[in-house]
């Protein structure tokens, strides 16, 4: 078995800066050439199985983009991300979802999506409502569902298909307390049974209590990758400077 | 990657069918929420339209023969194009949730949208054959062909999607115009009139027109009872595939960076 989970070698990706639209803008639009931003320059570093890695870095700093680039919703411009396990992203919580929808309905929708079969995430069905404690619900259009619900929604149902690498966007910070206790219990159980989770928040309490490795991305730039602690220190001194 | 639309083997293979025919009963479930009559109004639109038009047309051209039957082949055959290529167009940027927060490959969209423009369309077929009835009118045997002309149809709808969906990421004015153009096309086809009986311009239009060429087809099975000329089908069939072709390469080309446009 191979000990890597996840390896991110040079990965480096632009966004185009989009011309404006609209007839009065049409000329300006023309003369414009196509200009583009670094979002993230050259990163490069391994997660091994069993890492839970912490993420953080100031607004902007390309933290999401790096997590897209990983789940592979963003091709990167150059270098290139090597996964080995099944991968389970949580990321801009409930997108994934139908508002029309029912709950159970976008349960098993989401469930397929992420590569269930059919009846095998009906069988979860129950299990998933009663983890997320959204039984009472469970008939209930996704549109009158808090953005509390919708986490928990999601986030059951993404440990439910058993992933081998977990992607979490700044998400938890959603929930309440009992929930994100409840969560953060998955997690370390998660980290027991060798899977890898990648975590991105502002959180630094989570990322010390949760993380043995870490990740501070400045203006998409990696400042370091290493312990949990020197990373929080460096992230506390970026702040203070632009304080 | 054990990305299941990305491997190969036959199991995975059965997955995606039934991944796509799923997607598909949602998208239906989905087209007709929040209204009172629900999948009714799929039989009911094409009836509406054949309503109007008979009304209209037999008030100023008097009792046609066969007329009816006539009207509605055209309608079917509009009405299933109209339906699929707009939700074909939609089907990325309505979806957009989805393709921000998952990896899946892009021609999933349209490709499920399609498969429940086929799906519904067994209704329009459903309102055509209970029509017959109605009018008296008794098919020919060359009706058994009508399955073909239908074929094109769906390949042509499916080839418009990929090229309109993408397109549609890009430039958004797409969705005004479409359906302003196949509005157009209700008047520029043979729905209600025959090639016979045009010239100028609208006879121009419709040997450029891939809806026209395949409601022709379908026209001369139900009502003239002959099987059109082989250089007809070689003709239609081209022109299909040839849109289809054109559409695919375009999303192939363009698919790559939509993320970054929603």
């Amino acid at each position: 078995m191979e000990s890597i989970a996840i390896e991110v070698n040079n990965v480096t990706k632009f966004f185009k800066i989009s011309r404006p639209k609209g007839i009065s803008n049409l000329a300006k639009s023309i003369s414009l050439k196509n200009q583009s931003f670094k979002v993230l320059d050259s990163i490069s570093f391994t997660v091994n199985k069993g890492d839970v890695l912490g993420i953080i870095g100031t607004n902007g700093s390309g933290k999401t983009t790096l997590l897209r680039t990983i789940a592979g919703i963003y091709k990167p411009d150059i270098g290139s991300v090597r996964i080995n396990g099944r991968l389970s992203p949580l990321l801009q919580i409930g997108t994934g979802f139908q508002k029309e929808m029912k709950a159970r309905e976008n349960i098993v929708m989401n469930g397929m999506l992420l590569g269930m079969p059919k009846k095998e995430i009906e069988n979860k069905v129950a299990d998933i409502l009663k983890y997320s404690e959204l039984e009472k619900f469970s008939e209930m259009k996704l549109k009158h569902y808090s953005s509390g619900m919708r986490t928990r929604l999601a986030f059951s149902t993404a440990m439910q298909i058993d992933p081998d690498i977990l992607l979490v966007d700044e998400i938890l910070s959603v929930g309440d307390r009992n929930f994100r206790e409840k969560s953060y219990r998955t997690f370390t159980s998660f980290k027991e049974k060798k899977k890898t989770i990648l975590y991105v928040t502002h959180n630094l309490e989570s990322i010390s209590k949760l993380c043995n490795v870490g990740l501070l991305l400045d203006k998409g730039k990696q400042v370091i990758f290493g312990k949990t602690e020197e990373i929080i220190e460096k992230y506390n001194n970026i702040n203070n400077k632009n304080n | 990657m054990s990305d299941i639309l990305e491997s190969k083997t036959i199991s995975s293979f059965k997955k995606k069918v039934s991944l796509v025919f799923n997607f598909a009963i949602f998208n239906i479930q989905l087209r007709y929420k929040n209204s009172y009559l629900g999948i009714m109004w799929s039989a009911l639109e094409p009836l509406l339209y054949f309503s109007v038009l008979y009304v209209v047309f037999t008030g100023i051209r008097g009792r046609q023969e066969d007329f009816a039957i006539y009207l509605i082949t055209g309608i079917m055959m509009f009405h299933i194009f109209t339906r699929g290529t707009s939700g074909g167009l939609a089907s990325l940027t309505s979806h957009s949730g989805i393709i921000q927060s998952l990896r899946i490959k892009r021609d999933f969209f349209p490709i499920f949208t399609v498969t429940a423009t086929v799906l519904l369309a067994f209704v329009d077929v459903g309102v055509f054959f209970a029509l017959m009835p109605v009018f008296q009118f008794t098919p020919s045997i060359t009706l058994i062909l009508l399955p073909i002309p239908l074929i094109l149809l769906f390949i042509l709808v499916l080839g418009l999607s990929y090229l309109l969906s993408i397109v549609t990421v890009y430039i958004r004015d797409i969705q005004i115009i479409w359906p302003i153009f196949t509005h157009t096309l209700l008047f520029v086809s043979p729905i209600f009139w025959k090639t016979n009986e045009v010239q100028g311009i609208l006879l121009s239009i419709q040997k450029i027109n891939p809806l026209g060429q395949i409601i022709e087809l379908a026209h001369r099975l139900v009502i003239d009872g002959t099987i059109p000329p082989i250089n007809d089908w070689i003709y239609t069939t081209l022109f299909v595939v040839g849109i289809f072709v054109v559409g695919y390469l375009v999303f192939r080309k363009l698919e790559e960076r939509i993320v970054e446009e929603f």
